[in-house]
């Protein structure tokens, strides 16, 4: 009996004794939404983190109108690594820095140009952050991209988030670009954000002053609602970043690295060559085979794409299967022109292979890899690329013709 | 087949069982000892006997009358009063013996002799009688609520069969309900219990046997089981295990579950207490044993599995897609009763990367005005529950409605807008009160015990310390058995064929067999082929 109780006494010593260990209580915790990583002048680092004001959030508690308050609280510190600028945010923080529920991570132009690795190395040591979280590279300063709100989300990184989660952009979560980083074969390409005005302010909370130098000259000066837009997409070298796509060339860059999930093209008619038809695409697949005679590269690109045709300006007879077919024809030189312009770019004026074609090409010729890995950007530019599309119109949405025709 | 590897019986039985009498030598010293006592012919000796033993018992009655047909022949009837039907006393014993009516024939003369014989053959009225020549017989029948009538020059006495006391009409069934199936429960009377077990089942191999226990209080216990399917052993080992009960009382079959259950220290019940007819008698007819005791409603089976946690008895009446979904649910139930507080605990105050970003936020957004860890506002919610659990239980009828308007106002709203507790621990609460109760009662008792040490351990060790609880209640629930049967079967050990009925039930015609473990001197529940089919041209 004695024996027992002992026993029963050391486990539940051996409880208590825990102390709660490793307890992190909801209210003891600053949770990071989103963290901004930027070069400092002098060398160092700065960090800006968004952290959520759960009191604003309102859960259940009622509160007077009109009083908005921002959902979010933007801080930024300097520091010689990531880490230390955390250290230091510490001491304005009140409440322990939580990374677990960290969104969107964003690099600062300055410092992408420099180069991402100074900075990246911290988010996948970090226990606590997730590798699941986005990562992408600012137009300007991070610090003020984090600094803006979103008018249907909780916090703007949310939004942000829930932007690539539907493969707006090119959506590279942090594991994603430890790969990128990792492979030869391939460069980053991150989804480049900055902030646009995008409509009226919906309460005195919601003001944004959109950063000087980046706004274009037909925005209002100040007073503004902005929201983090994703603008195109930036091209790395390596680990620095070397130069911008835009939206349309964004597209090309999706559809080549086969992820795409959806978009619009938009042809001229074949009967109306001044009128517009576009296609909502629905499915397709991208299949890229590397070839090498010994002398030079190329590659053979397969899309196949379907989708549905939504909007027609024009008036022809899509019963008619020659301009069916002709409207087939132009989609895939649309899609093939879109594909064309990221790649002109990433070969011509870049020399970066952000496609992965190089893995391609890997997977293929293992021993000839070896000799070319080190120099594959340049092999790369130098490349010729055959690119084959195969557009088909599914379906024509709810009706097949017209309803009606302008007289 | 039953392996009665290791008899698990209540240690210490034995040795305590032979050195005491619980109900104290004291009684026996004041009265005669009335074990051996034998009645004599002489009818003023024998009353004078029985006023002694029955002194200041105002309840039992005396009643001495001459025999209607030789008045010289003195009779007297003894019986308690309350306990006997009045109308078949006064009707078919007084009058049939105080009046004069003809009872032998001419050539035949009543004597003191013979007197007896004819009371018992001609004079009587009486379905049950019984002769006896014992004091302690005529005492035992008397409290029983028999009626004893003694013949003048008699050494004997003869008991008639006149029990009818007042009791609570047969109603339904409160602590377990069926939308489909029988509405009745037991009562407290055991021969109406054990009629409506021999009303279900209408074989002779239904046993009933009888037994006494209680020192003082002689309750009758009955053991039900049917000769054939049950297996012996576990019949014996049953018998076994109550006859080495001593005590001064059964009260209610409590009593009997603590005295010869396996585990004596477990919060799981080892053996099911039921207030069901049907439940009982579906588990007779699977090989079960079931003990009935007088003067409770509830009856007790064995073995109990744990598995029947989830099984009601609509189960087996319903549809079994039907059933075998609500099966499945009350699986889950369960494991939300036992385990949903203290996982909110453990995640909320240790790991609360595992929530999804919007629902960590809106969480986050209630507990910012919680002045309290989520271990402590959790805690007292529970208490708070359990308090109204226990005030709905005792409060006298008429101010339940008061109570339950006072504790959903405190519990749902003043406490929330108060800023003292999260909305959401609310909901983990209420979910697993309500969970709790769709679990089999004795169940989920267990589940309300077990909940407390789960909420400690989760909120010292998160969930490191959730599932190690986790672990040493399934290590313990593996380790036991309920009258030779693993508890866990037929998971664990797995038993191909009982899991048709666990936490699926399949359709009655798929089920051939009773539990294998159960029932297992007969094994087959009815024939092969069984499904309901369209007639085919090869087949009939």
């Amino acid at each position: 009996m004695i024996k027992k109780i002992c026993s029963l006494v050391l486990v539940v010593l051996l409880v208590l004794q825990g102390g709660c260990w490793g307890r992190k209580e909801l209210g003891q915790l600053a949770i990071v939404m989103a963290a901004g990583v930027d070069r400092a002048p002098g060398g160092d680092i700065r960090l800006t983190v968004q952290l959520a004001r759960p009191r604003a959030f309102g859960g259940g508690v009622e509160r007077p109108s009109g009083a908005q308050e921002n959902n979010a609280w933007v801080i930024s510190e300097n520091g010689e690594t990531v880490l230390d600028a955390q250290r230091n945010l510490e001491k304005r923080v009140s409440r322990s820095i939580y990374w677990g529920h960290n969104v969107i991570l964003v690099f600062g132009e300055e410092l992408a140009r420099e180069g991402i690795r100074q900075a990246f190395n911290f988010f996948t040591r970090s226990p606590t952050a997730r590798e699941t979280l986005w990562v992408m590279v600012a137009r300007g300063k991070a610090e003020d991209v984090l600094n803006s709100h979103s008018q249907l989300e909780n916090t703007s990184a949310q939004s942000a988030g829930s932007m690539l989660r539907m493969r707006v952009g090119e959506p590279v979560m942090l594991k994603d670009l430890s790969m990128m980083l990792a492979s030869k074969g391939t460069n980053p390409a991150l989804p480049r954000v900055e902030l646009t005005a995008s409509g009226r302010p919906q309460g005195p909370g919601m003001v944004e002053n959109i950063p000087q130098g980046y706004k274009g000259a037909q925005q209002p000066p100040v007073g503004t609602h902005a929201e983090i837009t994703l603008t195109g997409t930036g091209i790395f070298k390596d680990d620095k970043l070397v130069g911008w796509l835009n939206v349309r060339e964004t597209r090309g860059l999706l559809w080549l690295k086969d992820e795409i999930k959806r978009g619009v093209v938009t042809v001229p008619s074949p009967v109306e060559p001044g009128k517009k038809i576009s296609i909502n695409i629905t499915r397709g697949n991208t299949r890229v085979e590397a070839f090498f005679d010994g002398e030079s590269v190329w590659f053979d690109v397969w899309m196949k794409m379907e989708g549905t045709l939504w909007e027609q300006q024009s008036k022809e007879k899509l019963t008619n299967p020659v301009i069916y077919k002709a409207i087939e024809k132009a989609m895939s030189r649309e899609i093939e022109n879109i594909a064309r312009g990221a790649l002109n770019k990433a070969q011509l004026e870049y020399g970066v292979d952000i496609f992965g074609f190089g893995e391609a090409f890997h997977r293929k010729y293992k021993r000839e890899w070896a000799s070319m890995q080190n120099r594959w950007n340049e092999v790369f530019a130098g490349a010729q690329v055959n690119i084959a599309v195969e557009g088909r119109i599914r379906r024509t949405g709810l009706t097949t013709n017209r309803l009606s025709e302008p007289q | 087949m039953i392996l009665f590897k290791k008899p698990r019986r209540p240690k210490g039985t034995n040795s305590r069982a032979k050195d005491q009498n619980p109900a104290g030598g004291n009684r026996e010293t004041t009265e005669q000892p009335v074990q051996n006592l034998l009645l004599s012919t002489d009818i003023e000796s024998n009353l004078k006997q029985l006023k002694g033993i029955f002194k200041n018992c105002s309840d039992v009655v005396f009643r001495e009358f001459l025999f209607a047909q030789r008045e010289q022949i003195k009779l007297a009837l003894v019986y308690t009063d309350g306990l006997v039907d009045k109308t078949l006393v006064s009707e078919q014993i007084m009058k049939a013996l105080a009046l004069n009516v003809p009872m032998a024939t001419d050539n035949m003369e009543i004597t003191r002799n013979n007197a007896l014989h004819y009371v018992k053959m001609r004079g009587l009225c009486v379905h049950q009688v019984q002769e006896t020549g014992k004091i302690q017989d005529v005492v035992d029948a008397v409290l029983s609520g028999d009626t004893v009538l003694m013949v003048d020059g008699h050494a004997i006495a003869l008991i008639n069969g006149s029990r009818g006391w007042e009791a609570r009409s047969v109603a339904d069934s409160i602590t377990e309900t069926v939308v489909r199936g029988p509405r009745e429960s037991f009562v407290e009377t055991l021969r109406i219990n054990t009629s409506m077990l021999r009303r279900k089942i209408k074989n002779p191999n239904l046993k009933i046997e009888t037994l006494k226990l209680g020192e003082v209080t002689k309750t009758e216990l009955a053991l039900v089981y049917i000769k054939g399917i049950v297996n012996e052993g576990l019949v014996h080992e049953v018998k076994d295990r109550l006859s080495r009960i001593k005590i001064d009382g059964v009260l209610e079959s409590g009593y009997i579950e603590e005295l010869i259950r396996d585990h004596p220290y477990s919060p799981f019940a080892t053996m099911a207490h039921t207030d069901r007819p049907d439940r009982v008698a579906a588990n007779l007819l699977e090989g079960r044993v079931a003990i009935l005791v007088d003067g409770t409603p509830v009856a007790l089976t064995v073995p109990y599995l744990f598995i029947e946690a989830i099984q009601t008895p609509d189960d087996y009446y319903e549809q079994f897609l039907f059933a075998s979904a609500i099966r499945v649910l009350r699986v889950i139930f369960l494991v939300i009763a036992l385990t949903l507080p203290s996982l909110y605990i453990a995640i909320i105050s240790f790991h609360p990367e595992m929530l999804p970003t919007p629902l960590l936020m809106s969480i986050a957004a209630q507990r910012e005005a919680v002045p309290f860890p989520v271990f402590v506002e959790a805690f007292f919610m529970e208490v708070a529950f359990e308090i109204i659990r226990e005030a709905g239980i005792r409060l006298p009828r008429p101010v339940g409605q008061a109570v339950s308007i006072v504790a959903a106002l405190i519990i749902g709203q003043a406490a929330v807008q108060a800023g003292l507790v999260a909305g959401a621990t609310i909901i983990v609460v209420a979910l697993t009160a309500m969970a709790s109760f769709t679990v089999y009662y004795s169940g989920s008792i267990t589940l309300r015990l077990l909940r407390f040490p789960l909420m400690f351990l989760s909120a010292s060790l998160g969930l490191l310390g959730l599932i190690s609880g986790i672990v040493i209640i399934v290590v313990h629930l593996a380790g036991m058995r309920s009258f030779g049967v693993p508890y866990l079967a037929p998971v664990a050990p797995t038993i191909q064929g009982d899991l048709k009925d666990s936490a699926v039930r399949l359709p009655w015609w798929s089920m051939r067999r009773r539990p294998h473990l159960i029932g297992q001197n007969d094994q087959r529940r009815e024939i092969p082929g069984l499904k309901p089919e369209p007639p085919r041209p090869g087949r009939r």
